[in-house]
């Protein structure tokens, strides 16, 4: 039924595997979360050979780079808590811990690969479901058309889910001085150059997948992912202006929720119901949601990402942002 | 070995490894990192069973739901590293065990 699997894909399966045992296991932060970049990057490709485009993108972008770049950040910048601390009881208990744990492993991939194996083939199959009526959903991949017309409560609360963590995080960091340009260095030459090159190419990419996501892979999930990357890239540039985190950003962090809360409302007063779209005018709506929304995202990585940040030369004691060595040293 | 079996299996030992890894570590940041990993097996079983239904069409409703997972993940793990970077330096402040011993 399906192709068997190629040297090519069991090459890439075992990498997967090493690569997460060794993000997994060895011992140092600064490790772990290097190869957790290797690790989201095998990820895409793997998936990417699951026929999953959209997907493998979103995850190379968000799971690779911008998470990334939030856990590089997290283990390079004033990190002094120790890597090797001492885990667990002490004394006979000891060797009992690691046995728990595998064995809790054991059990969750035996119980895993029986539901797995119980499963039907093919399955519940709603591809024909999505098929047959995509006429009436304004767009033509059928993915935008689960996102945006068949389940677009979920997409709706991702969104929140998305605006209450960026709110969250600045929230934890009240107890910070004012948000300013002392919380970057000025950046290296060649980062600068690399910003000037990038920026609009982004840009444009960025432009462009929002577009093409009505009818191919793409979307507001993957324009927004790349045009906050390319914000974070702004910033760690040495243009800090970009992410006006004080004022200018909470509007944008709020427009694709109230946006789209606002289209839930008129569907239910002035339509047929809660976010059922008219397929006359639906192609249109779910375009302007897909671009508040994606302005949303963007803002949101942004800001989760900034306010992450440690603020250089106060309260760390060493190293700078990019100091990855000193980590490695202590 | 199909490639799906391939696939499918990668992913429940990935599941696998992350909650092992997340049971077994008292690092904060390496429990999100541990989470990520099994997020993303969980997601790659999601693709997989997508990819089983018609691997000429894949199912876009699984895809969706792994599109949305993969954003939320994110917002997730910004936010737990917010508060994991909070306790560490509260704990430190206050001169308590680092976090991961105090929780035993």
């Amino acid at each position: 039924m399906t192709a068997a699997a190629s040297a090519f894909d069991i090459f890439l399966g075992g990498s997967l595997l090493a690569v997460a045992a060794c993000v997994l296991f060895l011992p140092r932060r600064a490790t772990a979360v290097v190869l957790f970049l290797v690790f989201g990057v095998l990820l895409a490709i793997v998936w990417a050979r699951l026929d999953a485009p959209d997907i493998a993108l979103a995850e190379a972008i968000l799971g690779g780079g911008v998470t990334g770049a939030l856990l590089i950040d997290a283990v390079a910048v004033g990190r002094r808590a120790a890597d090797e601390r001492s885990e667990g009881p002490a004394g006979a208990a000891r060797w009992l811990v690691p046995i728990a744990g595998g064995a809790a492993g054991a059990v969750i991939a035996v119980v895993l690969a029986a539901a797995v194996l119980a499963l039907d083939t093919p399955g519940i199959r709603l591809t024909d479901d999505v098929r047959d009526n995509i006429a009436t959903t304004g767009v033509e991949h059928p993915v935008t058309a689960v996102l945006l017309n068949f389940r677009s409560y979920d997409t709706l609360l991702e969104v929140a889910v998305l605006a209450i963590a960026a709110i969250g995080v600045l929230g934890l960091r009240r107890d910070a001085p004012a948000w300013s340009d002392a919380w970057t260095k000025a950046a290296p030459i060649a980062i600068d150059g690399l910003v000037r090159v990038l920026t609009p190419v982004i840009v444009l990419l960025a432009g462009w997948l929002l577009v093409a996501g009505t009818t191919r892979p793409g979307g507001a999930f993957q324009a927004g992912a790349l045009a906050g990357a390319g914000l974070i890239l702004l910033y760690l540039g040495g243009r800090t202006g970009v992410i006006p985190v004080g004022r200018g950003l909470t509007p944008a962090l709020m427009l694709g929720l109230a946006g789209f809360v606002g289209v839930a409302f008129g569907t239910a007063l002035g339509g047929d119901g809660w976010l059922v779209l008219d397929v006359a005018w639906a192609g249109s709506v779910i375009i302007a949601i897909e671009v508040v929304v994606t302005l949303s995202i963007a803002a949101g990585l942004a800001v989760i990402f900034v306010a992450n940040r440690e603020p250089v030369d106060t309260e760390t004691a060493g190293g700078g942002p990019t100091d990855v060595s000193g980590e490695d040293a202590r | 070995m199909t490639r799906l079996d391939l696939a499918l299996l990668t992913a429940i030992v990935l599941v696998a490894m992350g909650v092992t890894s997340l049971l077994l570590t008292s690092d904060l940041v390496r429990r999100i990192v541990a989470l990520n990993v099994a997020s993303g097996g969980v997601m790659m079983l999601f693709l997989g069973l997508a990819y089983r239904a018609d691997p000429a069409a894949p199912d876009p409703v699984p895809h969706a739901l792994v599109l949305t997972g993969i954003v939320i993940m994110v917002a997730v793990t910004g936010l737990g590293l917010g508060l994991a970077r909070r306790v560490e330096s509260v704990a430190e402040q206050s001169g308590d065990p680092p976090p991961g011993e105090a929780d035993h």
